[in-house]
């Protein structure tokens, strides 16, 4: 668990101690009082990346030249992670235990963690891109394999993109040799990655509806469809993954683009066996955003072996009473969480208990309820 | 601070070295600074004679005084099995081993057209040609595992087996001695995927 955090000119916070409980822990503060940037502080301490991809400079308070930040997690051992970055040299330092280290793999996946935003309306309701990002996520965190065959694999396609760019301007026929080259890698990367991600939907699927009908009470039943654009037929995918890419070989010269893999994969979220990016409601994609957060939880908790940290922020808000309560009840059961929320008072149906934190940025208070 | 200009520079020099930071280097110019004169003029030489007295062999672009590296020119070695590497390093590294006793051919680099490197920018004409001149039955490629080097084995491979030449990569797994606990995952990955039958 994350026992405490310590901010000093992170966004609005000049400085910042909080101590939390191990299991639920509310933010609670108006619009612009810096709730959501204690969840920041958190999420850069587990990732050693800003939340929704915010740049280093962009949470360093205005007019300072440097922040740092510190946890201290309480698990079988204690550890302590500091960040410390200046905007002269524009680059972060990593201490664990109070000692640097100098790559941030060191500190990744260490202590993990699950983030539940309004963001996540992109995963069901956005483009492809945003699902594979999700399932990238996800896999990388729970297996190293699927991380490094991901890097692989990307590395491959910035180089056939190159080297397909290089044929387009110079038009060597020796280059022929080296597109097919690169073409048979890709392949091979590319399958790879295929047939990891098929494991892994299968597996995941049975996490998703068990948080759907467990934590959101849902009586539907979802799936998901891996869908990628090379498909097993009687034939190996990767004789697949050749014919098609024998089909689209001029385009893909005259546009020097892949245009075929794993690459523009989608993953299909289906309720009920309708599909939700087309037919869904509102709520239904709220609920299915939720469950596949909770699914992650549980993924990760299985797969890795330690509890992730559970950050929502300014969920509640947008769930009804029911849901908010059925959440709340369900993350005190499995872990600790931190929940970001406007007004409290509004949230009464949420059954306090002793152990539970609040911090109260209205005022700058803190409470232990 | 102001540090005399001479120090400044060595300092600056010997930070360009990989794996020497700015501490390091300050430390060695010290440590120049207090050596006997006839030492320094020894590393002076030694360092001077890596550009002058060195150069690339003619046939296989290993580090070579002569014309020919001394493994070209021994009598000793394997003829018929040439191995492909991507730097004179690997060389040494294969050398160590004592397991090889054929002849090598190093690339200079593996092919990564984002930083502008193609077939024609590595030894691979010249490798073709020994194909002619030479009697090679049997070739292992041994670059390194990543990205580019897989795909250099790959196209080295397009190009050579044609030719008749039994064509091997080595192989890739655990550290010899190594603890299967201690391995990361992905090793053990690609170990069970490249699995030998006994
Ligand atoms: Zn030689």
């Amino acid at each position: 668990m994350l026992s405490s955090i310590r901010l000093q000119n992170f966004r609005r916070h000049t400085s910042l101690n909080l101590n939390f409980s191990d299991k639920l822990n509310f933010i609670v503060g108006g619009n612009g009082q810096g709730k959501t940037s204690i969840l920041e502080a958190i999420y850069y301490l587990c990732t050693t990346r800003g939340l929704n991809s915010k740049s280093d400079i962009e949470v360093l308070k205005f007019d300072e030249d440097s922040f740092e930040i510190e946890a201290t997690f309480e698990n079988l051992s204690k550890d302590s992670v500091r960040i410390f970055f200046t905007r002269a040299d524009s680059k972060k330092f990593y201490f664990l235990n109070n000692k640097q280290v100098n790559k941030s793999s060191e500190i990744i996946g260490k202590f993990p963690v699950v983030v539940l935003t309004p963001a996540d309306h992109s995963i069901t309701q956005g483009s492809p891109s945003e699902r594979r990002r999700f399932i990238d996520s996800v896999l990388s965190q729970a297996s190293r394999i699927y991380l490094n065959s991901l890097i692989d694999y990307n590395k491959t396609l910035k180089q056939r993109a190159s080297l397909l760019n290089l044929f387009r301007e110079k038009k060597t026929r020796n280059l022929l040799t080296e597109i097919d080259a690169w073409t048979e890698k890709l392949v091979i990367s590319g399958v790879e990655l295929i047939k990891q991600r098929t494991r892994f939907i299968v597996e995941f699927n049975k996490y998703i509806s068990d948080s759907y009908s467990k934590v959101m009470n849902g009586e539907e039943t979802p799936e998901i469809i891996y869908s990628s654009n090379i498909q097993e037929t009687e034939a190996p995918l990767e004789k697949s993954f050749f014919e098609l890419l024998n089909i689209k070989k001029e385009e893909e010269i005259k546009k020097a683009v892949n245009l075929v893999g794993p690459h523009r994969d989608d993953f299909i979220f289906k309720v009920n066996s309708i599909n939700l990016k087309t037919f869904g409601s509102q709520g239904q994609h709220k609920t299915f955003q939720a469950a596949l957060k909770f699914a992650e939880f549980f993924y990760l908790k299985e797969m890795t072996g330690s509890t992730p940290i559970f950050l929502l922020d300014d969920v509640f808000g947008e769930l009804d009473s029911n849901r908010a309560k059925k959440i709340s009840e369900y993350l005190r059961t499995v872990g600790q969480a931190f929940i970001t929320v406007t007004d409290f008072a509004n949230f009464s149906f949420i059954e306090r208990e002793k152990s539970d934190v609040f911090v109260n940025l209205n005022n700058r208070s803190l409470i232990y309820a | 601070m102001q540090i005399a200009e001479p120090l400044q520079i060595a300092i600056e020099e010997l930070n360009k070295l990989p794996g020497i930071g700015k501490k390091t280097a300050q430390r060695l110019a010290l440590h120049l600074i207090k050596s006997e004169e006839t030492y320094v003029d020894n590393l002076l030489n030694a360092l001077k004679n890596l550009k002058i007295k060195l150069r690339l062999c003619n046939r296989c672009f290993n580090l070579s005084v002569e014309e020919f590296c001394n493994i070209c020119q021994s009598n000793k070695r394997d003829q018929q099995t040439l191995c492909i590497v991507e730097e004179a390093s690997d060389v040494i590294a294969i050398e160590k081993s004592l397991e090889f006793n054929g002849l090598y051919h190093v690339l200079g680099g593996v092919l990564s057209p984002l930083t502008g490197v193609t077939a024609d920018s590595l030894h691979i004409k010249e490798l073709i040609l020994r194909f002619e001149k030479e009697q090679i039955t049997e070739v292992i490629l041994a670059l390194n595992p990543d990205t580019e080097g897989e795909t250099t084995s790959l196209y080295l491979a397009k190009l050579i087996k044609p030719l008749g030449v039994k064509v091997s990569r080595i192989a890739r797994g655990l550290p010899i001695g190594g603890d299967l606990e201690f391995a990361d995952e992905a090793t053990i990955g690609k170990a069970m995927i490249n699995r030998i039958t006994l």
